[in-house]
């Protein structure tokens, strides 16, 4: 379907915004923003002249074609008036955290050159008043929350309202500069300077044209089917992030959405709520924050409530698998889902804001399987798209094709391709044009054409892609094959009755395997459940029945691993790791190498076919006893 | 700013109490305490406990009746007056002991301390139907900016009841800023908060301080702070004014040092 978003002509995101004021003018919402207890609107029309404002007021105060503004704030319409103003002007934002610290702001203002920066509020603008006298280049600092800064006197401190003022004196002045400014721009000018966080070394800024802005976005839109305009989105993803250039500021103009802006980043969840988007782009520790919440308010529900609860979850879950697997809905099932609905997932649905939930989105850190069938079974097709700053959108699960590990198929404009190591290889028609400032690393990053992601991972059977992790995360062994611990331990660590475990590979050894330390009280709970007599942890951890029930769990993880990172064998570990030994840090993350050298016989016991080992460890008491556990350990293979 | 309103005799005095005695039965509280405060002035008033800090806010805002003494308020005298009269004329405070109503809603709260500027009865307001909609509306964005201002978005339909202590003490600066008071009487405001929120209360006093201009009489404990943010302190040691001025002058006297603190480095870092 053709829209007018899509006229080559419009080839730069200010040319589109003119479009869109000129085609819906007062008559459509473009942006809302929660201020003061009320929903605020900006028509395409206000949200047009207040970017034309600001574009002259920066202009008559010194911004000049190419010349790079930071913008440092929160979500809010601000933010995206400062960097179309920046490209009407011919100019590049350069989007920043808000927690970052002045030193980090220094180097973004520094390497991109900015000469001017836009600031939220008291706190931003500390931050630059802090390190203004080391940036030679900065003229300009503009705020737009005068909360706190009415006393403030720095000569290059101003207000947005005062920039804003002196553009609609320049533009009266010299009517139609403003489109002179924007017919000037080309597809192939820099939009965006965006810093990634450089696991080594220091961030680069990886540059995006605005052909990548508005082509590589209108081509997103399309595959997921958002680019019919009409549809209301909810943005609270740092715009400094590519995802939210792509879908809050350059998806908002090429698809005609409505863009709504929370009141605080504390009211996020109340405000979802109030708005119903359909669009949504949560960072997967939020989905898993939001999975917690339903699970507690079930956990202090009543009992019929509960019952339901987890009836109407299985329904789900059944449809859920059907739809995955394209069986047909038998009347009855059918019948089931929309019992469900009504009775429970309607509620749930509304209670979280996802009513009108249609186009999901999860990137950002890798997400448990679980948490997206839970979704799944509402009916919310959580998207785990794979892409990077560089390499724009790669691969993204289509309507109906939502796989818990997968990232859908490849998009039709990149090819993806897995190299000898595992390396997952892009090319597209929409990557970054390289580092600013920065050739060589840009050139290093390409192979025979093809862009090095740094990511591990494979396409399964179906022409379905799944990373893993980064490759400098990796475990080798000794076959040449690559596999991820962590990936491993995350979904294992899923599981109930799994507290903790370490999966270990390495050079010297041919299979994988694991050490699981099991959740006391909900083994325990099952124990009791099935009339399993057991005295202590140790005790507990050996029981026939309790080793059955960790090697299930783990041939279920394993069905979803390539052949060569299936955990072969695993032992029960006979008493918990415990921060007080250091096994543990302090924030329970595990100390590998560490408890990997402590039970170095448990280990041996793993890769030399030893069925049985008994094991003295000392432990260490909080009150700083010592003492000795022997204990005889099963190693088990898991077949 | 500090120092400068003690010297500069031209500002308008907002407040005077003179020759203030109070008792309870044998029990003398307040013997011949004297002060003033000058229009956009954060004065604090420190003590001991039982020094009479809060009794002397008691008598300002009408609770307890002097024995002796004359309060004049931008040049009315108010010490005849009940506490509903003296609210009226627009002298606001806040608790030592968080009074709010706990089963309302933050809003609620808030719309409830500005019963004083409406001017419809009952009936109009429970219809919510013409002049009384219209003039709920202008409230409503009244107590909505101070909302705003003391940054209670997120809590603004929480009932109080259900919030932590240090947010109800700032949900009470909330309603007596919604009063849009011409005087602010704050109770010990910082009590039994952690470093955090001592500091942002500080920050939006200094902000109340700064954007409205209202006159602030603040009642504390935390030396730190008071000495940090206001512009004059009194001293008082079981109902005697004992010193008056500057904090930097404060830090110094001997008096002070002495009867307040009882060990010399009190006031040090």
């Amino acid at each position: 379907m053709r829209t007018e978003g899509d006229d080559p002509a419009l080839d730069t995101l200010p040319k589109l915004l003119r479009a869109r004021a000129a085609h819906f003018g007062t008559g459509r919402v473009a942006m809302r923003v929660k201020n003061r207890g009320i929903w605020r609107r900006y028509t395409w029309k206000d949200y047009y002249e207040r970017t034309r404002d600001l574009c002259l007021g920066m202009v008559s105060f010194g911004f000049h074609r190419g010349d790079k503004v930071c913008i440092l704030g929160e979500n809010k319409p601000e933010w995206f008036w400062a960097e179309l103003a920046a490209q009407a002007a011919g100019g590049v934002a350069v989007g920043i955290f808000t927690d970052c610290a002045p030193r980090e702001i220094k180097y973004f203002m520094e390497h991109s050159d900015s000469t001017f920066i836009f600031a939220h509020d008291q706190e931003q603008v500390d931050k630059v008043l802090e390190i203004k006298d080391e940036l030679p280049l900065l003229q300009k600092i503009i705020y737009w929350d005068p909360k706190g800064l009415w006393s403030y006197r720095d000569p290059e401190l101003f207000s947005i309202e005062k920039v804003m003022a002196e553009g609609c004196r320049l533009g009266q002045e010299r009517p139609g500069l403003f489109e002179e400014l924007i017919d000037r721009g080309s597809a192939e000018d820099m939009g965006v300077i965006s810093y990634t966080s450089g696991t080594t070394g220091l961030p680069r800024g990886a540059i995006l044209s605005q052909r990548w802005l508005v082509e590589g976005t209108r081509a997103w839109s399309k595959i997921d089917g958002w680019h019919r305009g009409g549809y209301e989105y909810l943005s609270f993803i740092p715009p400094a992030w590519v995802a939210e250039q792509g879908l809050g500021i350059a998806g908002s103009l090429v698809a005609g959405i409505c863009v709504n802006f929370p009141e605080e980043p504390e009211t996020v969840q109340e405000n979802i709520r109030e708005v119903g988007p359909h669009i949504l782009f949560y960072g997967a520790r939020l989905w898993e924050n939001v999975n917690r919440a339903v699970q507690a308010r079930m956990i202090d529900s009543t009992v019929l409530r509960r019952w339901l609860f987890k009836r109407f979850l299985a329904v789900g879950l059944k449809v859920a698998e059907r739809q995955e697997k394209k069986y047909p809905l038998t009347p009855w099932w059918s019948f089931l889902c929309w019992l469900a609905h009504q009775a429970v997932f309607r509620a749930l649905r509304d209670r979280l804001g996802l009513t009108r939930a249609e186009v999901v989105y999860s990137a950002g850190g890798a997400i448990s399987p679980e948490i997206i069938k839970f979704f799944l079974a509402l009916g919310v097709e959580i998207k785990l798209f794979y892409g990077s700053t560089e390499m724009g959108i790669v691969s993204v699960p289509r309507k109906g094709e939502i796989r818990p590990e997968a990232s859908g198929k490849p998009v039709p404009w990149a090819e993806v391709k897995i190299s000898e190591e595992g390396e997952i290889l892009v090319k597209s028609q929409f990557m970054y044009s390289g580092y600013y400032k920065d050739p060589e690393a840009a050139a290093k990053k390409l192979q025979d054409g093809y862009y090095r992601s740094g990511d591990f991972g494979y396409i399964d059977g179906d022409g379905y892609l799944i990373a893993i992790d980064r490759m400098e995360d990796l475990k080798p062994l000794s076959r040449g094959h690559k596999f991820s611990p962590q990936y491993t331990e995350v979904r294992l660590r899923f599981s109930p009755y799994i507290k903790d475990v370490l999966v270990l590979g390495g050079e010297q050894r041919d299979f994988v395997t694991a050490l699981v330390n099991i959740d006391l009280d909900n083994v325990g709970r099952f124990a009791e459940a099935h009339h399993i007599p057991y005295t202590t942890f140790t005790d507990l951890s050996q029981k026939p029945e309790v080793i059955d029930l960790v090697r299930e769990e783990i041939s279920r993880v394993n069905r979803t691993l390539p052949e060569h990172a299936r955990i072969q064998r695993f032992v029960n570990l006979h008493k918990e790791f415990d921060p007080d030994e250091a096994e543990l840090t302090r924030t329970r993350k595990l100390r590998r190498s560490f408890v990997e050298e402590r039970y170095q016989e448990l280990v041996n016991a793993l890769y030399s076919g030893q069925e049985e080992i008994s094991v003295e460890a000392p432990v260490t008491y909080r009150d700083g006893r010592q003492g000795i556990i022997r204990t005889a350990i099963r190693v088990n293979p898991v077949g | 700013m500090s120092g400068e309103s003690v010297s500069n005799p031209t500002r308008e005095k907002i407040l005077e109490v003179k020759d203030l005695h109070l008792h309870f039965g044998g029990l003398q509280v307040l013997t011949d305490v004297e002060l003033h405060l000058y229009d956009h002035e954060l004065l604090a008033i420190i003590g001991p406990n039982g020094a009479g800090k809060t009794s002397l806010l008691n008598c300002i805002n009408g609770f307890y009746r002097p024995q002796r003494g004359v309060i004049h308020f931008q040049g009315q005298p108010i010490h005849p007056l009940k506490p509903h009269a003296i609210a009226k004329l627009r002298i606001s405070r806040t608790f030592q002991n968080i009074e709010l109503y706990t089963g309302l809603n933050v809003m609620e709260n808030l719309m409830a301390a500005r019963h004083i500027h409406m001017k419809r009865g009952t009936l109009a307001g429970a219809l919510f139907f013409g002049p009384g909609r219209s003039e709920e509306l202008r409230h409503r964005d009244v107590v909505e900016e101070i909302i705003e201002f003391l940054e209670l978005e997120s809590v603004r339909q929480k009932i109080v009841g259900t919030l932590p202590y240090g947010v109800r003490k700032r949900v009470e600066l909330g309603r007596a800023l919604a009063m849009t008071p011409a005087l602010l009487l704050l109770d010990e405001p910082m009590a039994g908060m952690n470093i955090e929120e001592k500091e942002d209360m500080a920050r939006f006093i200094l902000d109340v301080a700064e954007l409205r201009q209202i006159p602030m009489m603040i009642v504390e404990h935390d030396m730190e702070v008071i000495m940090d943010i206001s512009d004059r302190v009194l001293v008082l040691d079981f109902g005697h004014k004992i010193a008056e001025g500057p904090p930097s002058e404060i830090v110094r006297n001997q008096l002070v040092i002495q009867a307040y603190l009882g060990e010399e480095d009190a006031f040090e870092d």
